[in-house]
């Protein structure tokens, strides 16, 4: 293991005594660092919340800011944050419009959301829930309650944000949600392990000259692992899947995010995004939005996903509409 | 064999050392166990949690009911290891807690009531089902086994014999489970074969329960 550490198990806090320090709209309440909210509160906007494991940045809590989320949970390194951290961040972000949860497929996630959202509801807040499982490689279709949420729920985050900024209740901000969350698909591929820094060594060993197609972020197994091949054919494999769900009209409209891992350039997330864009021109599709760089990691994991989110005309409005934190900035036009 | 046939309070914060102390040496296996089809974190969640809540109820000391000292371990176990594992144990102790509200002795009853409650409790919050291949494949077997050792009458030693035993046989069973649940699930028919990780730290558990009791000092 080759990593700037100070001592593995003050990993997350020394990151966090950083992002507070370099980050001052962001700021922690309970006197637990790793309950974090926006410094700034909308008074009466419905109240969004996030949390999950670290080791993703800037997943989770790089989006917390204007048009995006009011306040995330910070788990140890791919561990759950407690119910207790949520509920805390869940108390400081209601306005009396209600707390919307937006998380991942993960079981720690949602016993411990399941939890906070319980203890809200004793305080009169009350709570929903949208979870991410955009991973199109992590089950077969009709079994898409068992997907992992990964890179896509930037979009459902993005969607939501906007919702919630434009004065919208919590019943609306939370289907415009779930739509963003059901025509969302990511598909990845991983080159390398992540290391998890209390554990010190790789998560999975994987050959110098392989691939493994449908990797989760935090190693879990993909659905085929052969020799890597070229750029191209890379994408070639990871697409079929988001066209086959997705169901594409040639003038449709998408936005695409093309997501590093942590341990591939973005030159190379630029190549792979040169190959995906001309598989939606063929099709007729056009990319009215584009990310391309690091939205969620797995440590030092080299690979990438290809996320895409089939547009309508009120999803491409939230996804246009300005946001600001300290990961994430999209201004209109 | 000993003519004191329950645990005290003071007893449960012992066992709660010893626990500590099991946790810590089984770590790394925990760690590779669940590193085969999970994210690793087990051994660390364990020994996180279980370090936490010995403290815990060694603060909270022996004048406290064993009702209070469990849920206090749940409390502080939910707020120091609350992943899947950890949030799990937590809430099992919670459940095991209310149900044993004022209780100073445990006896054979009283652990069956333990073990049950804290099932339950478990079954409710992770919404596994018998033969999804986790902790409750364990814990079920135990808590039934528990039931009928307390309604024979057996004393606390022979009921936790039994039930250690039980819980060893399950652990083996649950290698001839598919994983239906968390990451391991992602493995699929992969998963064949392994004993789960979490069925392993429950055994741990209850064999550690019953180890404590039968060793001459503990009670």
């Amino acid at each position: 293991m080759k990593k700037f550490l100070n001592d593995p198990t003050a990993f997350v806090d020394e990151m966090l005594d950083g992002i507070y320090t370099a980050h001052p709209s962001l700021d922690f309440v309970a006197g637990d660092r790793r309950c974090m909210v926006a410094t700034r509160s909308v008074p009466g906007k419905v109240g969004i919340a996030t949390g999950g494991g670290s080791g993703h940045l800037p997943l989770f809590l790089g989006y917390v800011g204007e048009g995006m989320l009011d306040g995330v949970a910070v788990g140890g390194v791919f561990q759950s944050p407690s119910a207790e951290q949520m509920y805390q961040v869940t108390k400081h972000i209601d306005q009396g419009a209600g707390v919307l949860y937006i998380y991942g497929n993960y079981s720690g996630d949602i016993i411990n959301f399941d939890m906070a959202a319980e203890l809200a509801d004793i305080d009169g807040i009350v709570v929903k829930q949208v979870i991410g499982n955009d991973d199109a490689a992590s089950s077969v279709i009709g079994e898409e309650h068992k997907r992992r949420g990964v890179a896509g729920i930037i979009f459902v985050y993005k969607a939501a944000g906007a919702a919630a900024a434009a004065g919208l209740p919590l019943d609306e901000v939370t289907r415009i949600a779930d739509k963003a969350r059901a025509r969302t698909r990511t598909m990845g591929v991983a080159l390398s392990s992540c290391v998890v820094p209390e554990i010190g060594h790789a998560t999975f060993s994987i050959g110098e000259e392989e691939m493994e197609i449908g990797m989760g972020i935090h190693g879990e197994p993909g659905i085929s692992r052969t020799k890597l091949a070229r750029a191209d054919a890379v994408v070639d494999q990871m697409m079929p899947p988001i066209f086959a769900e997705l169901a594409f009209n040639r003038g449709d409209n998408v936005a695409v995010l093309v997501n590093g891992l942590g341990g591939t350039p973005l030159e190379e997330l630029y190549i792979l995004f040169r190959r995906a864009a001309q598989l939606f021109d063929e099709r007729g599709v056009t990319i009215k939005h584009v990310f391309i760089g690091e939205y969620a990691t797995s440590m030092e994991m080299a690979g990438a996903s290809i996320s895409v989110l089939h547009l309508d005309d009120e999803l491409d409005a939230m996804i246009s509409r300005t946001a600001n934190t300290p990961f994430f900035k999209h201004f209109p036009g | 064999m000993t003519s004191v046939d329950t645990l005290s309070a003071a007893d449960m914060i012992r066992l709660f050392a010893s626990w500590k102390t099991l946790f810590a040496d089984r770590r790394e296996e925990l760690i590779a166990l669940d590193g085969k089809v999970g994210d690793s974190d087990l051994g660390i969640t364990m020994s996180k949690g279980f370090a936490a809540a010995a403290e815990a109820v060694a603060a909270e000391g022996e004048s406290a009911d064993i009702g209070k000292l469990l849920r206090v371990a749940g409390a502080v176990m939910a707020r120091t290891a609350p992943s899947t594992m950890g949030t799990l144990t937590a809430t099992g102790f919670i459940g095991a807690g209310k149900a044993l509200q004022g209780a100073n002795s445990l006896g054979s009853p009283e652990i069956a009531l333990f073990w049950r409650s804290f099932r339950d409790s478990v079954a409710e919050r992770g919404k596994a089902k018998l033969g999804d291949k986790t902790l409750l494949d364990v814990l079920d077997p135990v808590a039934v086994t528990l039931d009928a050792q307390a309604a024979s009458g057996a004393t606390l030693m022979h009921a936790l014999a039994q039930a250690a035993q039980t819980a060893e046989l399950a652990l083996e069973a649950t290698k001839l489970m598919k994983a239906q649940r968390g990451k391991a699930a992602a493995y699929q028919d992969a998963t064949i074969g392994l004993q789960d990780a979490g069925a392993t730290a429950g055994t741990l558990m209850i064999v550690r329960m019953w180890e404590f009791v039968h060793s001459s000092d503990a009670i």
